[in-house]
């Protein structure tokens, strides 16, 4: 379990998190969203150890100030919004960066393939010898994320849960890899691991956290299951516009939910 | 699964992964070698006299204490040239891998001490032991005795490497344009600390320093090697463990940090290996260019930007390449003598040149 507690943080002299209460289980996928400039890359940065904060932040027991990074990095692995590089790695190479801490909890024999299989599962099959920086963006936020999920391939090691933060996991990428992803996410968190995502797809939120977080000028505006959380009032309130939950388009106006796509 | 029976029969055979240039890399380290032993060799046995090759060779080989040498040729071989080649090893091996290093550190393929001021510290540092190890650091002088000039080197590196590096890095970002910039300040600073220093030295230590500054291998001594070898050595030997901190680097800092290398830590043992490396191969060779920029560029096209190749790799390319052009600058203008960094620099500066028009777009200048 992951628990932060009246988590603050401050860049300079601005404060951009206050008094932040979050937790995740093993099994859940626990969605942060709110508007733009809310604080929610600010606080997984603190949730990722990036950041110094007040307040508390443990995970599996353990307070996260006092773990080494090489500790940290067995529970959790972390998908970044974007990563540029200045070298010509190859895809493979940079998936493999994923197995630097040698705690991916594959079998024994398994991971010298698990490169490949960890492209195969975002839908990058055949993409190991393609140069990183030759790819679309799209491409390349799924190459981090095979990396990360090499990371942690095992999504409970030493009967420990293990935990995945994605920041806009699916922000680049087109209907049916936002769906492959959030499948992904779901899967590991079934196997016993913890996901903490953040989303903009209220859509996709709805479908596939059991617990969201709304964020709204730094601090926490609601926090429970999709029924509780998305109501027209707290949605027209925190993201400023008037919202109405499960309403259909007047006239008939085309309109594409993921929802509606077939297994 | 099906893919599980797979990796069984594909870990059997020797096929690589698409993309998985580690076969690659290991065979051009192999060939690397092997081009260094004949470069040695060469180097050996080239020069004004003319020991030859395989006379060296039976020589070593063979079993009496008279050998297959001359007495001449055995002073020539043994106390002019090897001196000399073990020094072109050491510091074409050191600068290319802090070139390396640094580049990694900076997640910069253009950061390279000669260019952004640390070989300008360094030198700093060199020329006040030259000028005022006899007055004000005396102490020092006769403490460190052969290690006084390198540690000095060192001392000047290492503190202009830790100035760029507050300056041009803000939140885990370099900014490129502060780095180039903070280096061409810094190394004016240190000239014009190092003009300073010449203005006060007396007429020995102008002799010193003028040849000090010629930038050759011409000095060689085994007691220069002696004193740069271990320093060299022991930044060599951090090369390994740099490694895969440097590859996680490569994805930013934070991201280094998500993959468990200790960042702040590593940056600051990244750093002082790139100080000591240069500084110890400024202090006995003045400066070098080029080298740091052009080995591991070369290497990166030949088998991509894994450090834990790389690294290997410019330190036996970069040995090589050294010998290389030191033959070049002994045999130009035979029987004089080229300085070697005019030869480095004749041939890395359009190099360099030809790196920046290829990434014009890349560069955020």
């Amino acid at each position: 379990m992951i628990e932060a507690r009246d988590v603050s943080v401050s860049i300079g002299r601005k404060c951009i998190v206050s008094d932040m209460k979050f937790e995740i289980r093993p099994g859940e996928l626990a969605a942060i969203v709110g508007p733009n400039g809310s604080g929610k890359t600010t606080f997984m940065r603190a949730l990722s150890g990036d950041l110094p904060y007040t307040g508390s932040i443990s995970i599996n027991g353990h307070a996260l100030a006092s773990l080494k990074p090489w500790e940290v990095a067995t529970m959790r692995a972390v998908l970044p919004q974007a990563t540029a590089l200045s070298f010509p790695f190859t895809v493979r190479e940079i998936v493999k960066l994923g197995l630097l801490g040698g705690r991916s909890g594959a079998l024994p024999g398994e991971e010298e393939r698990l490169p490949e299989r960890a492209l195969a599962r975002v839908d990058l099959e055949g993409f190991g010898g393609r140069f990183y920086q030759e790819l679309s963006g799209g491409e390349q936020q799924r190459v981090q994320l095979a990396r990360v999920l090499c990371q942690v391939w095992a999504p409970v090691l030493e009967e420990r849960p293990r935990y995945l933060f994605l920041d806009e996991p699916v922000s680049s990428l087109d209907i049916k890899h936002q769906l492959i992803i959030m499948d992904l996410a779901r899967d590991f968190a079934g196997r016993g691991g913890g996901v903490v995502a953040i989303l903009h797809d209220l859509n996709l939120t709805a479908m596939y956290a059991d617990r969201i977080y709304v964020m709204h000028k730094g601090r926490l505006a609601a926090a429970g299951s999709p029924a509780n959380v998305l109501s027209d009032e707290l949605m027209s309130r925190v993201f400023e516009c008037r919202l109405r939950v499960g309403a259909l388009p007047a006239g008939n106006a085309p309109f594409v939910l993921p929802q509606s796509a077939a297994p | 699964m099906f893919d599980t029976s797979l990796a069984g029969v594909r870990s059997g055979g020797a096929q690589a992964m698409p993309g998985d240039r580690s076969a690659r890399a290991r065979l051009v380290i192999g060939i690397l070698l092997a081009a260094l032993v004949i470069t040695i060799l060469l180097s050996l046995t080239s020069g004004a006299s003319d020991a030859s090759a395989s006379a060296v060779l039976r020589d070593w080989l063979s079993a009496t204490e008279a050998g297959a040498l001359s007495e001449r040729d055995r002073i020539i071989i043994y106390d002019i040239r090897m001196p000399r080649v073990a020094m072109g090893m050491l510091v074409g091996a050191a600068l290319a891998v802090a070139g390396a290093i640094m580049q990694g550190l900076f997640r910069n393929p253009l950061a390279d001490p000669g260019l952004i001021g640390v070989s300008a510290g360094s030198a700093l540092g060199a020329v006040g032991m030259l000028v005022l190890g006899a007055s004000f650091l005396a102490p020092m002088a006769s403490l460190l005795g052969i290690y006084a000039l390198p540690v000095a080197a060192f001392a000047g590196g290492l503190v202009s490497t830790l100035l760029l590096y507050r300056i041009s890095t803000r939140r885990g970002q370099t900014s490129v344009a502060t780095m180039l910039l903070a280096g061409i300040a810094l190394a004016a600073l240190a000239g014009a600390l190092m003009g300073l220093l010449i203005f006060i030295a007396d007429d020995r230590q102008l002799r010193d320093l003028t040849f000090w500054q010629l930038g050759s291998l011409a000095g060689a001594t085994w007691v220069k090697v002696a004193a740069i070898g271990p320093i060299i050595a022991l930044a060599l030997a951090a090369a390994p463990f740099l490694a895969r901190g440097l590859n996680a680097l490569a994805l930013g800092e934070a991201t280094a940090n998500h993959l468990g290398i200790p960042v702040q830590r590593f940056k600051y043992v990244a750093i002082i290996s790139v100080a000591a490396a240069t500084g110890a191969s400024v202090a006995v060779s003045g400066g070098i260019g080029f080298v740091g920029i052009v080995v591991p560029h070369m290497l990166r096209l030949a088998i991509g930007p894994d450090n834990r190749y790389l690294l290997p790799a410019s330190a036996l390319l970069g040995a090589s390449l050294l010998l290389l052009a030191d033959a070049v600058s002994r045999t130009i203008v035979a029987p004089a003598e080229l300085p070697i960094g005019i030869v480095t620099a004749a041939a890395g500066a359009p190099f360099f040149l030809w790196i920046l028009l290829r990434k014009r777009g890349v560069l955020d200048l």
